[in-house]
């Protein structure tokens, strides 16, 4: 049984926020992770944003702008996301399964903050931040301070997220996202990673950028590991190490937990995979 | 508390007016807010051939076509589909016709039937791919079909058969469905 107490379809983003102001409400767009809460016993007033104006993709100059109702599949088939961000439209594309990502957006893939959400690590390489609007106005946060922990955000709750924004022109020669699960459909990700590298023909890095989900209780940057990648010559060898200093880093935050002997060598070896397909090795 | 007085909670969710198609046909219902379509398609409406199985959009059994997307009715809040066009398995042959749609015919003849609990939203999906991508390669339909677990086939008979669809079926099998419409951005 689901427990709904109230459900509300605003005519348009002002209502929406009014109603957010007036009561607890809680924004269901595409409801795949809501709905199984609510399954669960989770109680809630619903406040249906679903056929807002909130689904969209933009190109706003230094910036790409997603709507927060925008759906997974819309952005992994949206040309210009391929173009400028093509580890979020990878990424997006292997989330859960087709019926999912047509229902599922990034605006409720970010807000239900799961340590393990696909299109987070992929937010966080582009610099991604957070557009929210509550009757007090419009509020900008970038997504690395946007998630507490896991499954916490800041969102008032009065505040609506209407879009996310990730920056276009990160310089870049080469990426890589990688996805690891149980099985290949339908997954949960164990861990995911997103690298992007810029380097010249003489394989020096100019910069690089590693972000990674289910490995610190919050998606996050892997500051540690661009460091060490920070004018070094791109071989094997250094994606190795770079592998180990990822690994040491999540034990240094995360501490050891039952599922460290896994994730360990796991995390070593994608780190190594991501920046070897980045690097074109 | 005790389970009494939640369930009266419950039941007293309130209600809602919805108005949508299903299978081409205009529906309008009064339906509580806590509904899934899954819920409003099999007991209110009676039509079974969308199954529960897993409730958590993990099995696929209950695909339907939800504004000419494949969608899993038990996550979507009966309230949700006011003004949608929604298709169910019911829905594909056309009344009285001699043989079923092409897709339907397609698995039938490649034995990609066995217990037949997943086939209908199988079947659902396929669809779904055709409509967006009349001649998918096998990598393309391995990935439509993902989110629709069946246990009893191997997948094989099934791969066989939407190939088989993808090269028989025509336009004028898909139009009823939207083909051509823009349908939601």
């Amino acid at each position: 049984m689901i427990n709904v107490i109230q459900y509300i379809r605003p005519r348009n983003i002002d209502e929406a926020i009014e109603r957010m102001a007036a009561d607890e409400l809680v924004p269901i767009a595409g409801g795949t992770d809501l709905i199984p809460q609510l399954r669960r016993g989770r109680s809630c007033r619903l406040l249906d944003i679903g056929r807002l104006t909130l689904g969209f993709i933009e190109d706003i100059g230094d910036w790409i702008e997603v709507g927060a109702a925008t759906s997974h599949a819309e952005i992994a088939r949206s040309k210009l996301i391929g173009k400028c961000l093509p580890l979020l439209g990878r990424a997006c594309g292997l989330i859960g399964s087709a019926q999912i990502r047509n229902r599922g957006t990034i605006g409720g893939n970010i807000a239900n903050a799961s340590p393990c959400a696909d299109s987070v690590p992929a937010l966080l390489i582009y610099d991604a931040e957070l557009k929210l609007l509550s009757r007090s106005g419009e509020r900008r946060i970038k997504l690395a301070e946007f998630i507490s922990g896991p499954y916490r955000t800041n969102r008032r709750p009065d505040e609506l997220i209407v879009s996310i924004l990730c920056r276009k022109n990160i310089p870049t020669t080469g990426n890589a996202f990688i996805k690891l699960g149980r099985r290949q459909a339908v997954n949960i990700s164990r861990m995911s990673i997103a690298a992007i590298i810029e380097m010249g023909a003489d394989r020096i890095i100019g910069s690089a950028r590693l972000a990674a989900s289910s490995v610190f209780p919050v998606s996050s940057r892997m500051p540690e590991v661009e460091r060490m990648l920070y004018g070094a010559t791109a071989t094997p060898e250094l994606f190795r190490i770079a592998g180990e200093v990822a690994a040491e880093t999540m034990v240094a935050k995360s501490g050891r937990r039952w599922s460290t002997p896994y994730k360990e060598p796991v995390l070593i070896g994608l780190t190594e995979r991501a920046l070897t397909e980045a690097a074109d090795l | 508390m005790s389970s009494v007085t939640e369930q009266s909670k419950l039941t007293a969710a309130p209600s809602i007016k919805i108005e949508f198609r299903l299978n081409g046909i205009p529906q309008k219902r009064d339906v509580p807010v806590n509904w899934t379509l899954l819920r409003l398609l099999r007991d209110d409406l009676g039509f079974l051939g969308t199954k529960c199985g897993c409730e958590i959009g993990e099995c696929g059994a209950c695909t339907v076509l939800f504004d000419r997307r494949a969608v899993n009715a038990c996550l979507v809040l009966a309230p949700q589909i006011d003004g949608a066009e929604i298709w169910t398995i019911e829905g594909l042959a056309e009344p009285g016709a001699a043989r079923l749609h092409p897709i339907q015919e397609a698995f039938i003849k490649y034995g990609a039937v066995h217990c037949g609990f997943c086939t209908p939203g199988v079947v659902m999906s396929v669809l779904a791919l055709l409509l967006e991508n009349k001649n998918p390669d096998e990598e393309e339909i391995k990935s439509a079909l993902a989110g629709n677990l069946c246990r009893c086939t191997g997948y094989k008979q099934i791969i066989d058969a939407v190939k088989s669809a993808a090269e028989s079926i025509g336009a004028e099998d898909l139009v009823k469905f939207g083909v051509n419409a823009g349908g939601r951005k």
